[in-house]
């Protein structure tokens, strides 16, 4: 597999891929998802195994870039990135963007190898055991994922929940996920598809963010001191080890189920971390370990979606499907058979993997002591270019003026919240599953004739519903909610 | 950043390159803009893309063609940017059976009588499949066993999508068959769902099927008038006594107005791009036969399409739960929490 990488083509390419990834991931407005269905005709007329490995780069880049966004702005840059600024951005305020920066690196190459490593060698058991989880299961695992909301954060338990179930509503109206049926459109033509996922993230956080600061409701930033580096010692990595390995390895595990990997994974083990931590209450205030158990997460996610494409052909993830896409083009067959018939692209999806977040962590952590700087750019510099990116990203989207208007929006609806002291990684954290879960439940619904009793019958599913009513209900707090949403 | 901001540059460079060399020529000045209803890197996405290749490869078009996906929604958002562009020829849809099923189906009021057809490129055949330890040995078991306990075999589809219509034609094709239908979306999900038991049956495309078909699932049927070149020991269902014909094909429409003699280029370009080596080659790859069918003979075949669809009968699933309104419920709930917590500080 290494003996692809001999190529100074292919590592040319995974340079390039990774580095544009940094670069889109880090730039709130523009996303991964984004690049790669720009570059995805481009590569048509390249090799096969070559245009595999730009997109496989370009994928690990963007989720690796969107750490700097969440870390230095509070913006995350995907929805993966979210748990980040929880912990990310407040030590970054208290003067030391260095060492966040180099946390979140750091965990994001182990969190790439192990789940290189699975997906190198756990592939085809993994994605067996995938495909026995059916639509139940899927609904109450996203029931399980809200539950987490509760205790998210610095926030109470109430207003955990209701902030994600204001991203469940805000998901509601469009096209029912299931059915197909229109609801909430108002006949408002545009309101076809709902809010999209990339207005609503950069809204919320970006431009609520921006008025919050118009507003003057900043204090001030710490100036980094001179013992805040990037590069963060051997000794604290051990102190680490045992966060980083559960965190990457339920970042796999989670990675491999289509539509709520990248999300829930990164969600699952933070709230496991302070769930485990000695100092849970330093959970939201700048935790070393949420930063560490957020980045390991979803870089393990990456190799995790790729799983099912390598064993059954199915795509697991947005990258999972362009990759199908290419493998098509290219005249290849994507499935159980690829193996055999076409071993090379397979050794170059997952050589690509472990390449790109060598290459990831090199690139990153030799700039970071750069990037680190920007936290100390003026904000009367920094808004505006951040205020064009947002525009201009929402814009480019889909070239609809509605993406910009549904930004400005949120924007707005994300301000207002804060205030509340909502937090906004439980909206859009229930913004992103609401759609999955009612999919999911309908299906089953369906396919049981109506019939609630598989969601305690089948036994997975039963177990996760058990733990989203024990989240739900310890400790002293009031009466638990219906959560059949 | 850079591969965005290298690609507008490129467009503009091609309209300006465009305008320059083509100002005599009457269509088209600029470039023509493909809408795929569906998300890139899918089925219809690949397909557009074959022969947006080979009319760069083969230079047969003076202006780029470009395609924009326009997902979402079973491809009835992408439909209906096309239904409302300019009818001036620079703006086609690429949409397969889709365009009639979302009409009958209910999801789209507008169907292909409000476009005007230019081609129909390729067919792809359907075969039915179970999980390879099914009881079922062919087509005949399972549909007589559909006959004997109605609504309990679970048949995986896509609601109001093709195939979804051709369990619809197996069910009509045999009297008293009846599936209970439910939601799994894209052929990658219904082969998951299929191995993990969640589905008793399902469809595929042949080209979605022909990889899966030695990864734990079994075929019982095409349903084609005669068998598939690439599955040659697989009988069709008319063989097995079931009467249902059913396969996916690939239109391409203009907006309802389009000049006739734009049309009538695109026609004419289309058969070019479907007689090249590149295209021929892919499509046998993807299994897709290459009809190609154009003027009163497409005429013909969207006639016949849309008069199938007629005699179909549709049955809504189960009632499903207003989620919505349960999650705006939970939400008023959580807010009167929030609000006492707040007064009992």
């Amino acid at each position: 597999m290494i003996e692809l990488f001999a190529s100074p083509t292919l590592l040319g390419l995974t340079l390039l891929g990774v580095f544009l990834g940094i670069t889109v991931g880090a730039v709130p407005g523009l996303t991964g998802t984004m690049l790669i269905a720009l570059a995805l005709p481009l590569t048509f007329t390249m090799e096969p195994v070559a245009a595999l490995v730009l997109l496989v780069a370009m994928y690990v880049g963007a989720v690796s870039g969107g750490l700097i966004s969440a870390t230095l702005l509070r913006m995350p840059g995907t929805p993966a990135a979210v748990m980040t600024t929880l912990d990310g951005y407040p030590m970054a305020r208290a003067g030391r963007p260095g060492r966040a920066l180099g946390l979140g690196i750091g965990a994001s190459l182990v969190g790439g190898l192990v789940s290189w490593l699975a997906l190198w060698q756990l592939s085809e058991p993994m994605a067996e055991w995938s495909t026995r989880l059916g639509p139940f299961e899927y609904f109450s695992l996203v029931i399980l994922a809200l539950a987490l909301l509760a205790g998210m954060g610095e926030s109470t338990r109430s207003r955990g929940l209701l902030a994600g179930g204001l991203g469940v509503l805000a998901a509601m109206p469009g096209v029912h996920p299931a059915t197909g049926e229109l609801r909430w459109t108002f006949d408002v033509t545009a309101l076809n598809e709902g809010f999209r996922l990339i207005p609503v993230l950069i809204g919320m956080f970006a431009i609520g963010k921006i008025l919050d600061d118009l507003t003057g409701a900043d204090g001030k930033v710490e100036q980094a001191n001179g013992e805040d580096g990037a590069w963060v010692p051997w000794k604290t990595w051990k102190t680490q080890a045992v966060n980083l390995l559960r965190s990457s390895g339920l970042g796999t595990l989670i990675g491999v189920l289509p539509g709520v990997g990248a999300n829930v994974g990164s969600l699952a083990a933070y709230m496991t971390a302070k769930r485990a931590s000695k100092t849970p209450e330093q959970f939201g205030k700048g935790s070393e370990e949420g930063i560490v158990a957020s980045e390991a997460a979803n870089n393990a996610t990456v190799g995790g979606a790729l799983i099912p494409l390598i064993a059954l052909g199915v795509p697991g993830s947005v990258i999972g499907a362009v990759l199908l896409g290419a493998l098509i083009v290219h005249g290849l067959q994507p499935g159980p058979l690829l193996f055999r018939q076409n071993p090379e692209a397979v050794y170059a999806i997952i050589g690509s993997v472990l390449v790109a977040n060598v290459m990831m962590f090199a690139l990153m952590l030799g700039g970071a002591r750069w990037i680190a700087r920007l936290s100390a750019v003026p904000q009367q510099v920094m808004m505006p270019v951040i205020t064009l990116c947002c525009l201009w990203g929402a814009y480019a989207l889909n070239g609809q003026l509605v993406d910009v208007v549904v930004m400005l929006a949120f924007g707005v609806i994300g301000w207002r919240m804060e205030k509340a002291k909502l937090p906004l990684a439980a909206f859009v954290i229930g913004f992103v599953l609401a759609p999955v879960a009612e999919e999911n439940l309908c299906a089953g619904l369906m396919a049981s004739g109506g019939s609630y009793a598989p969601l305690v019958t089948r036994p997975l599913s039963l177990v996760m519903l058990i733990g989203a009513a024990v989240l739900l209900l310890r400790k002293n707090n009031v009466s638990a909610p219906d959560t059949s949403s | 950043m850079t591969a965005f901001s290298l690609f507008r540059r490129g467009m503009v460079a091609g309209v300006f390159l465009g305008a320059i060399f083509c100002a005599a020529a009457p269509f088209p000045e600029k470039p023509i803009t493909v809408i795929v209803p569906f998300a890139a890197g899918g089925g219809s996405d690949t397909f557009v893309r074959i022969f947006l290749k080979a009319i760069r490869e083969h230079d047969l078009a003076p202006q780029p063609f470009v395609v924009k996906n326009i997902g979402g929604a079973g491809g009835t958002i992408g439909s209906r940017a096309a239904l409302e562009a300019k009818p001036d020829g620079y703006t086609i849809l690429c949409l397969h059976d889709g365009m009639y099923t979302a009409q009958h189906y209910g999801n789209a009021d507008w169907g292909p009588a409000d476009f005007t057809p230019i081609a129909a490129t390729g067919r792809s055949g359907v075969v039915v499949a179970v999980v390879e330890n099914s009881p079922y040995k062919d087509l005949a078991e399972l549909m007589a066993d559909a006959v004997a306990r109605p609504y309990q075999l679970v048949y995986g589809t896509n609601l109001g999508a093709p195939n979804h219509y051709s369990a619809l034609f197996l069910q009509h094709g045999k009297p008293g068959a009846k599936f209970r239908f439910t939601q799994t979306g894209g052929g990658a999900k219904r082969l998951a769902q299929l191995k993990g038991g969640h589905v008793d049956v399902t469809g595929f495309s042949v080209a979605e099927y022909e990889p899966f078909k030695e990864a734990g699932i079994r075929a019982l049927a095409v349903l084609s008038e005669k068998r598939e070149a690439a599955l040659p020991d697989l009988p069709t269902a008319r063989e097995q006594e079931v009467d249902a014909i059913h396969g996916l094909m690939q239109f391409w429409w203009a907006p309802k107005g389009t000049p006739p003699d734009r049309v009538a280029y695109l026609e004419k370009l289309l058969r070019q791009v479907m007689e090249t080596s590149t295209v021929q080659a892919r499509l046998a790859q993807l299994h897709v036969e290459p009809e190609f069918h154009v003027g009163d003979d497409l005429q013909a075949v969207i006639q016949e399409r849309s008069q199938d669809l007629e005699g179909l009968q549709l049955e809504k699933p189960a009632a499903l739960p207003p989620v919505h309104w349960l999650v705006l419920g939970f939400v008023g709930l959580c807010s009167v929490w929030v609000w006492r917590e707040g007064k009992s500080v």
